[in-house]
């Protein structure tokens, strides 16, 4: 008979970590082999497509990055909110919120000032629009007691809801010929692009100093301890004199202003007008969660999480124009992918150990 | 040297001459299609994936590619790939979101050509293609005018741009013509493919006492409901979109609209092979070009089902006298068949809801005026989302 134990499993090294995430990538890049032979593909030829397309050639990089520029923001932000268990589904809404604010301030201002002067000005826009948009539910939680979960999560849609209002009323341009979408933001509010590519490196600079600055600010200041205090010991938090409301404001105003950063990339950087949720964002609020769970919510990771996830995704594009397969594939691979790297978790904190008996 | 690298230079002279051969021998031309939804969702995306099928299977020289469900946050990325890496020589965005990516698009590769479908902006390399189906929801109209009981008739739409509003007006403008005392109701569904949010929406109309449907998304929910209904002894009457939905519901779909985009695929395909691509290349399709076509079927253009009771509606036509719905429909029908001079739904006078004229008497809706149209017609409730 076959016993099978676990026990925790203390002093973590981080060559044991990566080592246990290289393995499950491994792991996953087998049963994803096997679902390719059964689709009837060479598993060597798809997968190799999907690496040329996302990391191995000169247009899967550029791709990459420009995917990656809103899933750091996002992701950097939330690491934050995660390690005070703050649960933030809303980044979804916050990021439109900083788009919507972002493109009042460029349509109205644009004209007249210079690009020195409106793009610092709808990046703090973008930010103060998520930051509020985020500190709703930290009010909502600290003083009523309602579960973040649910608030960050509706709010989404109340946003999506506000935006779509905008669009379709007092917001619709009139070059729109009637149908939905502001006008185009005025050039001076147009961030500059790499040539060649579509990424907005103002956006991409601006998300990697978010990320280094944020990882000083939880590990090496009273806030960012306080941050921790709060998600892993609220009772020690109560007794410290530490005030929750707000903490808790302070970080869900970051957390919602970082997406709200990457609310604004998306407008000024690529599509240069707010249309239709679904053309401003591809769920970066959504995806984003899983970026800041990858990085183990380190801010500093949640940049390499970032591209990897974003290489992911537009690795995808290759399964179905390369391979000729059905876009559900797409989903089925990167969710595959996904659940071994988490599982991954489980055998880095756990010690499994089989016991054989004899009866 | 060597006998190996004799050898290894021999197979590629020969290759290179080989491929060069095949190359020069025939003029090939690669086609991508980007699609918003899934080539399965029995509507819209699944009519084009028909129509480049059909195009795909008459030119030998043709080969295309396609990419579905592609989010119109990342379409730019989709037609970077198509032209960069799959080497399109043309790439068809199948959706109205595309617009603005296509447009760019165009400006980034102005060695290759685009076509975007039911857009407004064109230029040196992009072109627009549509088919409409207006007329058919005018004849939906007369039908549902003639069938309705509770002179309340209504319609699920997907999103308020000038195309909706469009179909809903000429629909109304078929049910007026049919039954002057029924209203039309809107519900709005913000999605082209929102199966649940469309049955809601279905609900809803029923509950309120609309007894006649038709729709705008991509998904056979709404004559699901009516089925549904209808199996349980309350008669919902349907029509399909776009797609033959009417397997969905034989007890409640009377007809529907049925698009066609092979010939207008085989059409631009053909133009840009022979070299007959020009600056602002513009298509738009109608009965007329047999790409908008009446029925819930391939096979019937109206349910036999309702076929009697069509006949047995009578109708007071200014132009036949008193008629039967039936027979209206098909002389109509005709008529579109023959052009837009012949018979035209926006022919005035035409009021809108809050009374006031809009086309006049004996005047017909310039195309322009009909792409861009924005308000309702009288006979429709209420007033578009703004």
């Amino acid at each position: 008979m076959i016993k099978i134990k676990t026990t925790d499993r203390y002093n973590i090294t981080t060559l044991r970590s990566f080592m246990t995430n290289i393995l499950c990538l491994l792991a996953a890049l087998v049963v994803i082999s096997i679902i390719f032979l059964i689709a009837g593909v060479n598993p060597i030829y798809a997968i190799s497509e999907i690496f040329l397309g996302s990391f191995g050639s000169f247009y899967g990089i550029k791709e990459t990055i420009t995917k990656a520029i809103p899933l750091i923001l996002i992701g950097t932000g939330l690491t934050l909110a995660f390690r005070a268990k703050f649960w933030n589904i809303g980044a979804e809404g916050q990021l439109l919120m900083g788009a919507i604010f972002a493109t009042w301030t460029g349509l109205t201002f644009g004209e007249a000032l210079p690009p020195y002067i409106i793009v610092p000005l709808i990046f703090l826009a973008g930010f103060i629009g998520g930051g509020l948009w985020g500190a709703i539910p930290a009010i909502l939680k600290i003083k009523y007691s309602i579960n973040e979960v649910i608030s960050t999560l509706m709010l989404n849609y109340i946003c999506a809801e506000i935006l779509t209002m905008l669009i379709v009323g007092p917001w619709k341009g009139k070059t729109r010929f009637g149908f939905p979408g502001t006008n185009n933001l005025p050039d001076s509010a147009i961030l500059g692009l790499i040539p060649g590519s579509r990424i907005h490196y103002a956006t991409l600079i601006l998300a990697i100093l978010c990320a280094i600055v944020l990882s000083v600010i939880i590990y090496k200041t009273r806030f960012g301890y306080e941050a921790r205090v709060v998600g892993e010991n609220p009772d020690a938090g109560k007794y410290a004199g530490i005030n929750f409301l707000k903490t808790s404001l302070i970080l869900m105003a970051i957390s919602g202003g970082l997406a709200g950063l990457a609310g604004v990339g998306e407008v000024a950087g690529i599509h240069h007008y707010l249309g239709y949720p679904a053309s401003i964002s591809s769920g970066y609020g959504f995806t984003a969660i899983i970026v800041a769970w990858l990085a183990k919510l380190n801010p500093l990771y949640a940049i390499i999480s970032g591209i990897f996830f974003a290489g992911i995704l537009v690795g995808g594009d290759a399964i179905q124009i390369s391979l000729g397969l059905p876009a559900a594939t797409v989903e089925i691979v990167n969710g595959t992918l996904l659940i071994f790297l988490i599982m991954g978790d489980y055998f880095l904190n756990h010690k499994i150990t089989f016991q054989f008996s004899s009866k | 040297m060597k006998k190996w690298m004799i050898l290894v230079l021999i197979c590629s002279i020969f290759f290179i001459g080989f491929s060069t051969i095949v190359f020069a021998s025939e003029k090939k031309l690669k086609a991508g299609f980007v699609y918003v939804g899934p080539v399965g969702d029995y509507g819209f995306t699944h009519a084009h994936d028909l129509g480049r099928k059909f195009a795909e299977e008459k030119f030998p020289w043709l080969e295309t590619i396609i990419v579905e469900s592609v989010g119109e946050a990342d379409s730019a990325r989709i037609i970077d790939r198509l032209i960069q890496q799959q080497k399109c020589d043309v790439v068809f965005t199948a959706s109205f979101g595309y617009m603005e990516d296509t447009i760019k698009a165009g400006a980034r590769y102005p060695d290759k050509l685009f076509m975007h479908c039911s857009g407004f902006k064109r230029s040196a390399n992009v072109g627009t293609y549509f088919g409409d189906l207006y007329q058919m929801y005018y004849l939906n109209g007369l039908m549902a005018g003639a069938l309705t009981k509770t002179n309340k008739i209504g319609y699920v739409a997907a999103f308020p741009i000038p195309e909706l509003i469009r179909h809903i007006n000429a629909y109304a403008l078929g049910i007026k013509a049919a039954n002057p005392k029924a209203k039309l109701n809107v519900k709005w569904i913000y999605a082209w493919y929102g199966p649940d949010k469309a049955k809601e929406a279905a609900e809803a109309l029923i509950a309120e006492g609309n007894d006649a449907l038709a729709f705008t998304e991509d998904t056979p929910a709404v004559i699901e409901v009516g089925q549904r209904h209808a199996e349980k002894g309350k008669q919902i009457y349907t029509f399909s979109h776009y797609s033959a939905m009417q397997p969905y519901g034989e007890d409640s779909v009377v007809s529907g609209q049925l698009m066609n985009w092979g010939g207008i695929y085989a059409k631009i395909l053909e133009d840009i092979y022979n070299d007959k691509f020009t600056k602002d290349y513009d298509i738009l399709w109608l009965a007329k070009e047999k790409a908008a076509i009446l029925g819930g079927n391939e096979k019937d253009i109206i349910n036999p089902k309702f076929v009697d009771d069509l006949k047995a509606a009578m109708i007071e036509s200014k132009e036949f006298g008193k008629i039967s719905a039936y027979d209206l429909v098909v002389k109509r029908y005709e008529q579109m068949k023959q052009g837009r001079d012949v018979f035209e739904p926006y022919t005035g006078p035409i009021y809108d809801n809050k009374g006031n004229l809009k086309i006049k008497a004996g005047e017909k809706a310039t195309m322009g005026e009909l792409l861009s149209i924005m308000y309702y017609v009288d006979g429709v409730e209420g007033s578009i989302p703004q």
